[in-house]
């Protein structure tokens, strides 16, 4: 298992060159010029701009920058400047924080309300709460994040507070602890929701079906303990597989949501970030979070082996 | 009305003179899609302890569901049982609540299943099921279960059984999974086993240890057994009755002895005639002419009538009722007596 481990974060490192590569062209590619940018409708002197450009190395080739910015974080862990001179990394710091609270918060719950409509549904199977369950999900699906959003921080964050008198859900910032994160976490989530409720129904009504199930219905086990002991350790290979998978996506797929929720996340700051091609930031931002996704990925994998004695890794 | 306990009901009932199970017109039927599937038809059969039933039949033929029906196991719905009753020590088991019928199941009754890798649970070790039978039902410790687990796998002869406890079935060969569905199974001292075609997913050296392994344990806790299998060889060994059925129903029933000295229905004779024999090497084999009925659109009459070759006309229209031909013996076929004197027309 430890050899295991080493060989998966070895791999790691040419996927982390690579994605960072990737996105380093691409930000290059983008048309208009950062500096200019920066100076905004003011006309700036063109010899402040060239010497702003020279100090970060705006005038080399790709590679060049690229070779300049990889070396500084491998050697220096300096993820380089922006633009009004604050590290990459401190801005970053509690802007992940953010993140983390909001991905956290919706994997709980995905997880949650995910496995237990799951169960639900596939306890009831072909019955109507299963179809009313199903159709809901399928619903979720349909509706994209920035319509839930909207709809919900409307609904839930601005009518329930004039008909309630209080504030139940916070609609922006993220000032009021785990209450500011309950809404955009629902929201982040939503899709989420709607397909480990699927998995899990689909998983479980599949392992009832099992042999091994019938044998222990044959052992004399109880419904309770032949559905929940025996059924639902196998059915929860898939849904621990789907949501450690999952956090990665979520965290990537903030960028909407904290927008919507004007959440001061890694996600708004990457919004900000190409809005301003502002390179580190942009650069900064997909490293960590493609770190996340092998992080995730690679916990993912030791989680599975340890769910199903089957899986072993040399 | 004050619940009678289990233990009650099943001492009043050993008080008459009842066999230790009895099946009696058991119906057994599926609603599908397709239609109503009446997998078994009338199904009677009797155990007692220390004896060995061997139900004999080709896949479809309903000696599985009615193992089924009797372990309480069946998806109710899709099944139903619409007429019979599962007589054990005279107690109706089918209408005994899911309570006590629970209690009933593994303890009292148990089954082996066909395929040991797929009928053991992959994500827990053996010794793990094994003990789960003295945890939830004898309310032990984790230990004394695992103790307890060493014990039977010791007594299935698996090889050290103690360093192999906490092994994953996966981790096994096919012959001592099957094993090891066997202590699980004998692990509460059961008065009735079911071997579900037990040996079939094995190689042939294998299947002997297996049958003479449940032999053994059979003679030393003098439990009835009913064997479910298709293969004669391994009935010939270890069954003191056989009872064979067809689309759902008996067709014969007898002491081993009497059919394979000479079989009282045709069904049963093209079985026996169908088994390789040495001495007609490079001969064709024998097959029984055409395909088991549809369940779904059972022949008229007798359901082996289109494949008969004693076929007479009312075998087309009468349902043959099962003749008894000694007191052991009965034949479900009109023309019995001339398939006894093995004058084929």
């Amino acid at each position: 298992m430890g050899r295991y481990v080493i060989r998966r974060l070895i791999q790691a490192i040419p996927v982390l060159l690579g994605a960072t590569l990737f996105i380093f062209a691409i930000v290059f590619a983008l048309p208009g010029d950062p500096v200019e940018a920066l100076a905004g409708e003011k006309r700036q002197d063109p010899a402040i701009l060239a010497v702003i450009r020279e100090q970060y190395h705006l005038n080399d080739p790709l590679l060049v920058q690229y070779w300049h910015y990889i070396t500084g974080i491998i050697f220096e862990g300096d993820f380089g400047k922006t633009f009004a001179g604050v590290p990459v990394t401190e801005l970053l710091a509690g802007k992940l924080q953010v993140t983390l609270n909001l991905a956290l918060v919706a994997l709980t719950l995905e997880a949650i309300i995910g496995v237990v409509l799951g169960l639900w549904a596939a306890l009831r199977r072909g019955r109507a709460t299963d179809t009313a369950i199903l159709a809901s999900t399928l619903l979720l699906i349909s509706v994209p994040t920035l319509v839930t959003g909207f709809v919900l921080q409307l609904w839930l964050g601005v009518w329930l507070k004039q008909a309630v008198g209080t504030e139940i859900f916070p609609i922006a910032g993220a000032t009021q602890g785990l209450k500011s994160y309950l809404l955009p976490g629902f929201v982040l989530a939503g899709t989420s929701i709607a397909y480990l409720t699927r998995l899990t129904r689909t998983s479980l009504v599949e392992t009832l079906r099992s042999d091994y199930i019938r044998t222990a219905t044959a052992k004399g086990m109880s419904r309770r303990r032949v559905v929940g002991r025996h059924g639902l350790r196998n059915a929860l290979i898939p849904m621990v597989t789907y949501l450690g998978a999952d956090l990665g996506a979520l965290m990537g797929g903030a960028v909407i949501t904290e927008t919507i929720f004007n959440l001061p996340g890694i996600g708004k700051q990457l919004y900000d970030g190409v809005y301003l091609r502002e390179q580190p930031i942009v650069v900064g931002i997909v490293t960590i979070l493609v770190l996340v996704y092998i992080v995730a990925n690679l916990i993912v994998d030791m989680l599975y082996a340890v769910l199903d004695p089957r899986i072993r890794y040399e | 009305m004050r619940k009678t306990s289990l233990d009650t009901l099943l001492a009043e009932g050993g008080r008459s003179n009842e066999p230790l199970l009895a099946v009696d017109n058991l119906h057994v039927e599926f609603a599908t899609r397709a239609g109503l599937v009446r997998a078994v038809n009338g199904v009677s059969y009797s155990l007692n302890p220390g004896e060995t039933v061997a139900v004999l039949g080709e896949s479809g033929s309903g000696k599985s569901v009615t193992a089924q029906a009797i372990m309480g196991i069946l998806d109710m719905p899709p099944a139903r049982i619409p007429k019979g009753e599962i007589r054990f020590h005279g107690t109706d088991l089918l209408r005994l609540s899911e309570e006590a019928r629970t209690q009933v199941r593994g303890q009292r009754i148990a089954m082996i299943f066909q395929d040991a890798l797929s009928a053991l649970n992959p994500v827990f070790t053996v010794g793990w099921q094994i003990s789960e039978m003295f945890r939830v039902h004898r309310g032990m410790s984790k230990r004394d279960g695992m103790k307890k687990a060493v014990e039977l796998m010791d007594k299935v002869r698996i090889p050290a059984a103690k360093q192999r406890v906490n092994d994953y079935p996966h981790q096994f060969s096919g012959g001592m999974r099957q094993r090891i569905m066997i202590a699980m199974s004998i692990a509460l001292d059961p008065e009735v086993l079911i071997a579900d075609e037990p040996t079939t997913a094995l190689d042939v050296t294998v299947q002997a240890q297996i049958m003479e392994l449940l032999a053994e344990l059979q003679r030393e806790s003098n439990m009835g057994m009913i064997l479910i299998t298709h293969d004669l060889g391994v009935v010939a060994d270890v069954a003191d009755k056989i009872a064979v059925m067809y689309g759902g129903r008996i067709v014969e029933n007898a002491t081993v002895h009497e059919i394979y000295k000479s079989p009282a229905h045709p069904y049963t004779k093209g079985l026996l005639e169908s088994i390789p024999r040495v001495d007609l090497k490079g001969q064709e084999l024998y097959a029984i002419k055409g395909l088991p009925p549809n369940l779904l659109d059972m022949p008229t009459g007798c359901a082996f009538h289109p494949r008969c070759p004693y076929r007479q006309d009312n075998c087309v229209t009468d349902v043959p009722p099962l003749h008894e031909i000694s007191g052991t013996r009965n034949s479900a076929c009109h023309y019995w007596r001339e398939v006894l004197d093995g004058d084929q027309r």
